[in-house]
């Protein structure tokens, strides 16, 4: 397979254990990145449309769902993120033709719908911001040494504070964050419900089990 | 002849009447929950037996409404867990509780299985209860192992060759073997669709008839207890026995009691938690399964992990093989290795209490150790842990034998 595929699968290992952060050769820098926060969501999928999709496709998201999850409007998401290219019920592919990573990249392009899950938000948001020149000049990355891709947020580093930068990544590190489960705002919104309605429950099955058990002589 | 069912015979409905003529609905239903006499001094270690017939429950009406979305094939299984997870109607949710469920099934288990070891729930007359249950958690092994195959990622990919290779050790027969479990040179659709068939039919239709044989043999006998008297020994004039009370209502009450507990621990996890640290959902597995790609550390899912650990700590493939498979027949010795009359640790001998924690440290310590890449300082560590996890079972037939136990009381305190 690819070497970039290789090193990825080599820093896949210490996740297997949950302890992210720790196997890799830098310490990870922290998201900070907020799924409630539709403004952040919606600057990353616009950036991740104009930084990413030349390349890389979010191949299990449909653009109607991400109008709908984002709140845009169908409309919205179409002149937003596919600039008028796509209807809204297709996926969200790169718009790079089969074949032309392996010609220009040398390798081929990892789907993104499932990189938050894979390797973590933190992993994400410090591999956007660990771009630097190495000693011949070249673009490297700290996270993921000799990577096929390029410094694609170049040009935002350049231009905008360091604030705005860190932004930048972080609101494609919430998109991602977001595409990588869609539904989880649902769940952690569900969640609390469901539990506290098993408090009162057991409440209810206390009494009503105390009351069974009266005659019960101990 | 008990008071309650001359009265509910006598105040019978015409049409339980005319059921009962055809079909035993009241005996049956009398046997088994109505006048089944339970000791009446169940402690915590009792829920389990009742939650994992919920958690089987679950898995199989969560399992139904997978199969109506997922794709057994190479090209698609992967796929149509995402779809489940993102298209499908709560499918995020069937998954989970199913994904989550598989998890708490062994945590329930392993803690049944914990209750039988402190009150000696598997001495006589309760040997069949323990050898149907200890078939049980075989099938239930398959169960699980075949189901982690089926998202198609790669750690289930990678820990099915593994496992499925571990076969090939066996000597003469073990590579003609691995092929035939397989299906193929390496693991392809042909095993994801023989595992899928094991796992969505085959095995839960075993799982579901040794649970009836384990209720029914655990019925025949009755129930242990924590003091580990027999409560049959003393009745009343009725033959009820003095220290039994009805399973309805006593127990379903407090049974559902400690289910909505259950619950509200797996709603934890199950909302806000699925991955379980990475212990119930593997991140590698967010990875289509691929072939050419090797992942560097190759882990089981947690509930196989102590055994896993056995087979790492021998140096000899074949022989950790066989380590790991005694490591799990073992337990169904039980009955025949334990020579202590008395049943319940409350009576027992330091001998046993002392064992029971080594036992127990042992197999928590080498469930750590199969998560962890193999280093010589753990290597060494999974030895130690192992020959003490033996030790257990090669001890205590000596030492139980003349157990210096307390007396027992006549009924349960």
């Amino acid at each position: 397979m690819k070497k970039v595929l290789w090193i990825m699968s080599l820093l896949l290992l210490p996740l297997t254990m949950n302890i992210q952060a720790a196997g890799y050769s830098i310490e990870l820098e922290s998201a900070n990145n907020d799924l409630r926060d539709q403004a952040s969501l919606q600057r990353g999928a616009v950036l991740f449309s104009n930084y990413c999709m030349a390349c890389h496709s979010l191949k299990y998201m449909r653009y109607n769902r991400v109008a709908r999850d984002l709140g845009w409007s169908d409309d919205a998401v179409v002149t937003e993120m596919a600039h008028g290219l796509s209807t809204v019920t297709e996926n969200v592919m790169t718009r790079m033709e089969d074949g032309v990573a392996l010609e220009v990249l040398g390798t081929k392009v990892p789907d993104l719908s499932l990189m938050a899950r894979l390797k973590g938000d933190d992993y994400i948001y410090t591999f956007l911001r660990s771009y630097h020149q190495n000693e011949q000049g070249e673009w490297d990355n700290k996270v993921l040494k000799g990577t096929a891709m390029p410094h694609v947020l170049e040009g935002i580093e350049r231009h905008a504070t360091p604030d705005e930068y860190a932004q930048a990544a972080r609101d494609i590190t919430n998109f991602l964050a977001y595409a990588g489960e869609p539904s989880k705002l649902e769940r952690l919104d569900l969640g609390w419900k469901v539990i506290a309605f098993l408090l009162v429950l057991l409440v209810l099955l206390y009494l009503l089990k105390k009351e069974y058990w009266r005659d019960i002589k101990h | 002849m008990s008071h309650q069912t001359n009265e509910s015979s006598a105040g019978k409905s015409s049409l339980l009447a005319w059921f009962d003529e055809r079909y035993p609905v009241s005996s049956t239903w009398n046997k088994h929950v109505g006048e089944y006499y339970a000791p009446k001094n169940f402690n915590f270690w009792y829920f389990f037996g009742s939650l994992a017939l919920i958690v089987l429950v679950n898995q199989i009406v969560t399992g139904i409404w997978l199969t109506m979305s997922y794709q057994p094939t190479g090209a698609d299984a992967f796929n149509s867990v995402e779809y489940i997870m993102r298209d499908v109607e709560w499918g995020w949710l069937l998954r989970y509780l199913h994904s989550t469920g598989a998890s708490a099934f062994f945590i329930v288990i392993y803690l049944h299985m914990m209750r039988g070891f402190l009150y000696g729930s598997y001495k006589k007359p309760r040997e069949l209860v323990w050898v149907i249950g200890m078939l049980l958690f075989l099938v239930l092994m398959g169960e699980a192992f075949m189901g982690y195959l089926l998202p198609w990622g790669q750690m289930s990919f990678w820990g099915a060759q593994v496992i499925i290779s571990l076969f090939g050790a066996i000597p003469i027969i073990g590579p003609d073997l691995a092929l035939w479990i397989r299906g193929d040179f390496v693991i392809s659709e042909v095993t994801l669709n023989r595992f899928f068939a094991l796992h969505v039919i085959a095995l839960p239709l075993l799982l579901v008839i040794l649970v009836f044989m384990h209720l029914v043999a655990l019925h025949h006998v009755g129930s242990n207890n924590p003091d580990g008297v027999e409560i049959k020994k003393l009745k009343d004039s009725k033959g009820i026995p003095l220290d039994g009370i009805r399973f309805h209502p006593y127990y379903s009450v407090k049974d559902a009691m400690g289910a909505v507990f259950f619950f509200i621990l797996f709603a934890l996890v199950l909302f806000y938690a699925p991955e379980g640290g990475g212990f119930f959902i593997e991140a590698p597995n967010f990875e289509p399964a691929n072939p050419l790609k090797t992942p560097e550390h190759i882990v089981p899912v947690w509930y196989f992990t102590p055994f896993y650990a056995i087979l790492r700590a021998i140096p000899d493939k074949f022989l950790g093989v066989v380590a790991m498979g005694i490591a799990v027949v073992i337990i169904f010795a039980m009955p025949w290795l334990d020579r202590c009359k008395v049943k319940s640790i409350r009576y027992r001998g330091n001998s046993y209490k002392v064992l029971l924690s080594i036992l127990v440290i042992s197999f928590i310590v080498l469930g750590f150790l199969g998560t962890q890449p193999s280093t010589p300082l753990y290597t060494k560590l999974a030895q130690i842990f192992t020959a003490l996890y033996f030790m257990f079972f090669l001890v205590l037939p000596f030492t139980s034998a003349n157990e210096k136990t307390k007396p027992v009381p006549e009924r349960v305190t």
